[in-house]
């Protein structure tokens, strides 16, 4: 064995000694995942090159196993060099995955940046929207093993931006998806600006050199096309720079409410006024601005019920220097930037962060807060106090006291090795209950990280199903009472950054065998309750009782 | 000293007063001109900044790049109308005082006219696009740039006040500091001449004290010559002229019963009655002016004396006494020697009382240049005799100072007490 195989090997050891009660495994190669994010950079620094790309976890196929669907961008015009398309990895069920995208139709060619998964016509197989620099591509999932590209049926198509992440939402509860899209910047290869550091040589520019973007909303029709209702629901602004979106229910009126992370602008949150229009309350909420009231560079976004007390924290992932932002909910629907006091704050004080996530890492029933780094200026690594172009990422271990410590070099060598991180995304792959991550790189490889709960800590996993509300049930709250107290999850779409988590809602139970009430409320409104659930995977349908999957 | 102190207090009050004075303009200065300036800038440019959010607006609404109609930005401008106008709200609450009625309202008059214009150009939007695009150009650019050219003056007039805010509160710090060190050197001063009177306030009263203290010795000194002198005159007179007296009596009474003897036995048993009532008074007398003034001592010195003593207070006591006698000197004075002999008597006196001791020594040596008296016992020491520094030591030590000697009262090696009295041989006389 050469020495960088030794070590490499070496690296790729979980941490079985790391008392966390968990590691995560880096399996990508024995997984057959190869993928090789293309960027389509030449030299001409465009914008664009640094953002990417996204990923998602999604069960394309209906069997209960999470496949996998990798973004990619392309080589810009008039510098073609190779053909580079979205990858979809079917899983094996054995943990390994197989590439599919041929056969699945996914293997176009586009400068994709972002995904969003759902059912949107509620035909009970998931969706995908792509989003891009350029036209953005709706694949509407046959149940077949194939896509078919609908953007222009859906009457998404004519629309040239620079669009981010994306999320799908029932924003009017009328039972049909609706979808939200961020877009940066007013940005075209042909109106490229140069800017330069040293004033000789071209550099990446800042979000400042341009023009924001409004972001769009599209109402489902129930016919397979949607609705521009980005003027008449408010949403129209064309200052905002959007890279980040996370549904939430802010002021807990059972509405889904926005949350959108702007880059070097004021953050939105659009509270949801129930009648088809927004309100930006992100000032009077005190999201918008960091404590000293600057305007961060949000990129990354999720929202999570930390206490379980039913009111949602945001994270927010944001420049370096700039530390992260986790407001906590207050009083009369204000949020307080806690990141200092809880120990998010100083870790990540120097490091650029993108995807983020709330999962329950060692199913203690205390959520862990995953941000993915990576700098976006090569040039970092040679700027003192800097942490450099590739970051370590951070694990936020949750004490279930509102503290937090970063424990990611202790979760596994491999995992927490530098990267130029930016998509993340949470699913179990491997259906043994607890949650892995994946990640993906820009001009590198996703990364699929297999988390292994050795503590004995059981989960219950919820497959939520509407009937009367939406097929995937986004929007739908599920609170569990267990003898040590209460947790809850929304089923969401979007958040993170550029990617899609799954929607299957998972539970740490810590040793405890069951939890001892479930709640649903259901975005129709209804509510089900149900008594003493075991630890394990259940199948939840509006209406019905728990299923054992 | 109580007026130094009169004074102090007076000079700590006044100079706190006037700080007190003094920080209340500074509190004041800063509350409504620095702090109330500061809270305003930047208030002025939060309502800057969405005016810049305004101006980018309407040049997106200018530029046609969005397939949506111009009364989309509606919401937009709903935002940016809300925080200006709090903004605008706030920057009137918290403009400088001396910022005038008209200017202040000129503010928010003019932002309320372009509220309004706008919302007549969204309403002329809905019916005519293009001109409602001509009506920003040509009317509501000029006001939005009407107002960020106020809000900028506004800021110029603002930083001008800091400017004067900024020297009148060094103005306020130099008087102050310049307070603290007139303050301190007047303190000073207070200190130093307080200082001094109590110097020469202490100097006179140990002068008094020592004044007062040589007088009360003399006084005691004078006492206890004059206790001697009176002893000696009286044992003299006892043993002088009763003694004569009474031994003539005896004689006479000796005579007489030897002549009654031959004539009549029964008076002669009573003249023999009276010859040995006699013979008791003259001894008595004898004692009793031995007591008051050993005769040895002026006939055959200290030591004589010493030797007759010890054995009659060994008798009367029970005490052991060890005497040790070594080196030879001149004879004492015998105003010296009664003082010395007297110290012996008290020590003595003072074994039998406190010691509980049943052995005494009393030592006597010559040296070259003095003499040295010891008296030491056996006893429980001082500490546990429970006796206190009476008149007896007090006598001790008057007397040693009459024979410019020296009194030393130390724990012997026995646990007893050691009285030492160490007398020089110096051709002084006592003050007898």
């Amino acid at each position: 064995m050469k020495r960088r195989d030794f070590l490499l090997a070496g690296a790729a050891l979980p941490l079985r000694a790391s008392g966390l009660g968990f590691s995560l495994a880096d399996v990508t190669a024995s997984a057959g995942i190869r993928f090789e994010h293309n960027s389509g950079a030449f030299g001409a620094k465009y914008l664009p090159e640094t953002l990417g790309p996204g990923c998602a976890f999604l069960d394309y196929d209906g069997d209960g196993w999470l496949d996998i669907l990798l973004v990619n961008g392309m080589d810009w015009p008039g510098h073609t060099r190779r053909r580079t398309t979205l990858q979809l990895y079917r899983n094996n069920r054995n943990g390994t995955f197989t590439d599919v995208t041929q056969q699945a139709g996914l293997a176009v060619e586009m400068y994709g940046m972002g995904v969003a998964v759902a059912d949107y016509d509620n035909d009970g197989f998931p969706d995908v929207l792509v989003t891009a620099v350029g036209q953005n591509r709706l694949f509407r999932n046959t149940g077949a093993g194939r896509f078919i590209d609908v953007t222009e049926k859906a009457g998404l198509g004519g629309r040239s931006a620079f669009s981010t992440s994306a999320l799908w939402f029932d924003f009017d509860r009328d039972g049909l998806l609706d979808l939200f899209v961020c877009n940066y910047v007013k940005w075209a290869p042909e109106h490229d600006v140069f800017c330069s550091v040293d004033g000789k040589r071209k550099s990446y520019c800042t979000p400042e050199a341009y023009r924001g973007a409004t972001c769009w909303l599209f109402r489902n029709r129930g016919n397979g096309t949607f609705e521009d209702v980005t003027a008449r629901s408010g949403i129209f602004d064309t200052s905002s720079k959007s890279l980040g979106v996370a549904m939430l229910d802010c002021d807990r009126d059972g509405w889904p409410d926005l949350i959108v992370a702007n880059d070097t602008q004021p953050n939105k949150l659009y509270r949801n006024r129930r009648d088809g229009t927004f309100e930006d309350v992100a000032v009077r909420a005190g999201v918008a601005f960091s404590e000293d009231g600057k305007a961060r560079a949000g990129m990354g976004i999720d929202v999570a019920d930390l206490d379980g007390s039913g009111a949602q924290s945001i994270a927010i992932t944001n420049f370096d220097g700039e530390m992260m932002a986790l407001y906590q909910p207050g009083a009369g629907g204000a949020y307080k930037d806690a990141a200092l006091s809880s120990g998010v704050g100083q870790p990540s004080q120097n490091t650029l962060g993108f995807g983020c996530l709330f999962f329950d890492a060692g199913l203690d029933g205390h959520l862990d807060l995953f941000a993915a780094n990576g700098h976006i200026d090569e040039t970092a690594r040679n700027l003192p106090g800097k942490t450099g172009y590739a970051q370590a990422p951070h694990l936020f271990l949750n004490n279930g006291r509102g503290q937090f410590r970063d424990v990611a070099r202790q979760a596994g060598a491999a995992f927490a090795s530098p990267k130029v991180a930016r998509g993340a995304a949470a699913g179990d792959f491997d259906n043994d209950g607890d949650v892995d991550l994946l990640v993906t790189t820009n001009q590198g490889p996703a990364c699929l990280y297999r988390n292994d709960v050795t503590s004995g800590n059981r989960s219950l996993r919820l497959h939520l199903r509407g009937t009367r509300s939406n097929r995937d049930a986004i929007g739908a709250v599920a609170r569990i009472t267990t003898a040590e107290g209460r947790q809850s999850r929304m089923v969401k779409g979007g958040s993170s950054y550029l990617s899609q988590s799954e929607l299957a809602l998972t539970f740490g139970l810590g040793r405890l065998p069951r939890a001892e009430r479930l709640v649903i409320e259901w975005p129709s409104g209804r509510v089900d309750e149900h008594g003493p659930l075991t630890a394990g995977a259940y199948e939840c349908v509006e209406g019905n009782k728990p299923v054992r999957r | 000293m109580l007026a130094g102190l009169a004074v102090t207090l007076s000079a700590v009050a006044v100079y706190a007063g006037y700080t007190i004075i003094q920080l209340r303009a500074l509190r004041q200065l800063q509350a409504e001109t620095i702090d109330r300036n500061r809270t305003d800038s930047l208030l002025l440019l939060r309502i800057q900044n969405d005016l810049n959010s305004v101006d980018l607006a309407m040049r997106d609404m200018l530029d046609n790049g969005e397939p949506y109609p111009l009364t989309a930005w509606q919401a937009q401008f709903a935002r940016l109308r809300v925080d200006l106008e709090d903004a605008v709200s706030r920057e009137t609450q918290f403009s400088p005082a001396a910022r005038a009625d008209a200017q202040r309202q000129y503010l928010s008059a003019s932002v309320a006219q372009f509220w309004d214009a706008l919302d007549r150009i969204f309403v002329l939007a809905r019916t005519d696009e293009s001109e409602a695009r001509t009506r920003i150009r040509i009317s509501l650019q000029a006001r939005q740039a009407a107002l960020s050219t106020a809000v900028a003056r506004l800021l110029v007039q603002n930083n001008d006040n800091e400017k004067q805010a900024a020297a009148q509160t060094r103005q306020i710090y130099a008087r102050g500091e310049r307070n603290v060190y007139l303050f301190l050197a007047a303190i000073l001063i207070v200190l130093l001449a307080t200082g001094l009177y109590l110097v020469q306030y202490n100097r006179r009263m140990f002068e008094q004290v020592a004044a007062l203290s040589e007088r009360r010795s003399e006084l005691a000194q004078q006492l206890i010559a004059m206790r001697e002198n009176t002893f000696r005159s009286i044992s003299r007179e006892l043993h002088d002229e009763f003694g004569q007296i009474l031994t003539a009596i005896g004689a006479m009474l000796q005579r007489a019963g030897r002549r009654a003897s031959a004539v009549e036995s029964p008076l002669c048993a009573d003249l023999k009655e009276v010859q040995e009532i006699v013979q008791s008074t003259l001894d008595k007398v004898r004692t009793l002016s031995q007591a008051l003034h050993p005769a040895a001592l002026d006939e055959a010195g200290l030591e004589v004396a010493l030797q007759q003593h010890l054995p009659v207070f060994q008798k009367q006591t029970g005490i052991q006494i060890a005497y040790e006698s070594s080196g030879a000197g001149p004879a004492l004075d015998q105003s010296v020697a009664i003082h010395v002999y007297r110290v012996v008597q008290e020590a003595l006196n003072n074994v039998a009382r406190h010691s509980k001791s049943a052995r005494a020594a009393v030592r006597l040596r010559y040296t070259a240049d003095c003499m040295v008296l010891e008296v030491e016992d056996g006893g429980v020491g001082m500490a546990n005799s429970g006796s206190g520094t009476g008149m007896g030591l007090v006598s001790m030590r008057e007397r040693a100072e009459l024979v410019h000697g020296n009194l030393e009262l130390l724990p012997s090696e026995s646990g007893g007490v050691l009285v030492r009295l160490t007398v020089p041989l110096a051709p002084q006389e006592a003050h007898v």
